[in-house]
């Protein structure tokens, strides 16, 4: 509580002085709803962080339509109680758009309001179920695990040539979205799979299903759930000695991946959105730097420059249509085409899906550092 | 063939893990009639100091024999002090009363070990080195077994001969079976019931502490939580083995990792855990007592 005092004090804070400002009519409120506090706590404050960061930049510029912009922050802790009064809150408060916010959860939970009350919204949230309702309001500015998947299966069959696959998942519902979505995208380029198994995460012992994989003798093994199985996935391939590829999904890519794998973690592939630092471009390099100048420390992860990407996309287009109509805005950002982001070019479909997905295939080097090997 | 061969030793490798933890139970079951639930956790919470003592005092490039040695007894020597202090905070003032009590005191203990092991070192999964031992690999005909394999095998067949010995030919282990089999004609041919139940948590304690750090060199990831999956699996072994024998024990473990590698390399992982306690249950019917059985005989 002692830690958290000093945010929640600053936060009463900004919020005084947004209530105060709030009176002069010549702005333009933009709302942020991320986990400032609670376990995704780092996450939260850096999409915060990050927003405040854009918006001082155009600030300094001029802010959009002659107007300076405001941001309005709402902690919901990562939540979907806390997401839905945040939602009113920033109704209440007349933003124009939300950022946010990082879990998919407390995204669902605030995107009636936000759509009731015509006030646009970008998350990072992977969860299918976010863009059925297919509201407009609503812009995702990740990429779904369906394009993970399809990323994967075009690297297997067009680039790897593998002609005997093999597909792990543990029983969570994101390894076995990834996985089922991943299996389908490969029969799909009619890939041989010659095994689809699942592991029991937390179990430690894999080496059974991994003797049954290597009399399979398959060229490469992809496994669609998190660091800690597959890292001692890893470990426990090389030591039995299968000569096969292997391809984590996105939740492999952690530092304790290649702590479990140990010297084994050399040439495991990762597939992943690019990690902040190696973001090929420019706008990317120097975003990172005007990041790190003004809160010496790097952003949490690539989540938050999805969501700055998508606040990007949404202030761009406020400019380019001169207009501040959330419906125009929103019309004009559903044919937004290869809007340059710090995370690849955005565009966005009809149901707003963000198109595309910047993923990249690494592989492990010897000193635990990532080598691109596929974009 | 080899394969078949390669899910053994898979088995045989986990399966030593599991019986050397169900020692743990069986012992404190065939002299006080209790399920130590919290042996488990004596399993978790001996990884944990078996991590800190090898970083903190040795630092983690060492990989001397001596300095893992010494890890291993230093461990299982404090383990062993809060498996002594467990039954004396824990079973001795319920050692009257009703089992049920007992069980629910054990049960608490094991949450209060848990949730201790989690506040000293943290919620999040801790990394063993990978250096603990050698990275060798042996590859016979297409079988793999590394070093740590090796080790594992080694060393828990000889605690367990060593055990069984030590309780079957010397002095305590006669008084041990003396105290087994009826507490109250123990203690009038002179033998102090007190020491014997404290140096039965002394070895089944240490016996997991043992075991905690094959997890921890093996697996290498360690979490607080992990008691729960290696106490219910070693649990079972002792039931299937005939819990309070102690070769039980060992039979019940081996075959319960045999069984689980066989299950996931020939059916699937799914089925494993239903397949692991269908034979539990079947064994249970034809064998109330376990594959050994406890040899009630003796109790005549």
């Amino acid at each position: 509580m002692k830690k958290m005092l000093p945010k929640f004090a600053a936060s009463l804070a900004v919020c005084s002085a947004l209530v105060s400002a709030s009176v002069a009519a010549d702005v333009i409120k933009i709302g942020v709803q991320a986990p400032i506090t609670g376990q995704y706590a780092n996450e939260g404050q850096s999409i915060d962080n990050g927003v405040r960061l854009i918006v001082d930049q155009y600030n300094a510029k001029g802010g959009v339509l002659g107007k300076k912009i405001e941001v309005v922050s709402c902690d919901d802790q990562g939540t979907a109680q806390q997401a839905a009064i945040c939602a009113k809150k920033l109704v209440n408060e007349g933003v124009k758009a939300v950022i946010g916010s990082y879990t998919s959860g407390a995204t669902e939970a605030a995107q009636t309001t936000y759509f009731r009350a015509g006030v646009l919204q970008t998350s990072d949230g992977t969860s299918d179920s976010l863009i059925t309702h297919k509201y407009w309001t609503f812009f995702r500015n990740s990429f779904p695990n369906s394009a993970e998947a399809d990323y994967t299966a075009k690297y297997f069959v067009d680039v790897k040539k593998y002609k005997k696959i093999v597909v792990l998942s543990d029983y969570s519902s994101y390894a076995t979205d990834l996985g089922d979505a991943t299996i389908k995208a490969l029969k799909a380029k009619n890939a041989n799979i010659i095994y689809e198994g699942k592991i029991k995460s937390g179990t430690q012992n894999f080496t059974a299903t991994l003797t049954k994989i290597k009399s399979m003798d398959p060229d490469v093994i992809y496994f669609s759930g998190y660091y800690t199985d597959g890292g001692l996935l890893r470990a426990q391939q090389i030591q039995l000695g299968i000569k096969a590829d292997f391809v984590g999904g996105d939740s492999n890519d952690n530092p304790d991946f290649m702590k479990l794998a140990g010297e084994s973690a050399k040439g495991a592939l990762l597939i992943n959105v690019p990690t902040p630092d190696i973001l090929p471009y420019d706008i990317a390099k120097t975003f990172l730097v005007d990041y790190k100048a003004k809160y010496n420390s790097m952003p949490a992860s690539i989540w938050s420059l999805m969501n700055i990407d998508g606040l990007r996309a949404i202030l761009f287009t406020m400019d380019k249509i001169k207009s501040e109509d959330t419906k125009a805005i929103s019309d004009s950002l559903h044919t937004l085409k290869d809007f340059q982001g710090i995370t690849g070019p955005v565009t966005f479909r009809e149901d707003g899906e963000r198109l595309g997905g910047g993923y990249m295939t690494y592989e492990i080097q010897a000193d635990k550092s990532y080598k691109i090997i596929n974009q | 063939m080899d394969i078949f061969l390669q899910q053994i030793v898979n088995g045989l490798t986990i399966g030593s893990l599991y019986a050397l933890v169900a020692l743990g139970y069986t012992m404190v079951y065939g002299v006080m009639r209790l399920i130590n639930f919290a042996h488990g956790d004596l399993v978790a919470l001996s990884a944990f100091v078996g991590l800190t003592v090898y970083t903190q005092i040795f630092g983690e490039s060492i990989t001397a024999l001596v300095a893992v040695i010494t890890v291993f007894m230093f461990t299982a020597a404090i383990v062993a002090v809060v498996g002594v202090l467990l039954e004396r905070l824990a079973y001795r003032p319920l050692r009257t009363a009703p089992r049920l009590s007992a069980v629910v005191s054990a049960l608490g203990a094991g949450l209060v070990i848990q949730n201790s092991v989690m506040l000293i070192w943290g919620p999040n999964m801790k990394i063993f080195p990978s250096n603990i031992f050698p990275s060798t690999i042996w590859e016979i005909s297409g079988i793999v077994i590394t070093f740590t394999q090796v080790m594992i095998l080694g060393l828990s067949s000889v605690l367990m001969v060593g055990l069984y010995f030590f309780i079957n030919r010397t002095k305590i282990g006669t008084a041990i079976r003396a105290v087994a089999i009826d507490q109250d004609a123990a203690k009038l041919m002179g033998i102090n019931v007190n020491r014997i139940i404290m140096i039965i948590f002394v070895i089944g304690s240490a016996l997991g502490a043992v075991a905690g750090l094959f997890i921890g060199a093996y697996y290498r990831g360690v979490t607080f939580d992990m008691g729960w999956m290696y106490g219910l699996n070693a649990f079972v072994a002792a039931i299937m083995g005939g819990i309070g024998n102690i070769p039980g024990a060992m039979l019940g473990g081996l075959m319960l990792g045999l069984f689980n590698a066989m299950i996931t390399g020939y059916i699937s992982t799914q089925w494993a855990e239903t397949f692991t306690f269908v034979l539990l249950i079947v064994i249970l019917i034809f064998r109330p007592t376990g594959i050994l059985g406890e040899k009630v005989a003796e109790k005549v």
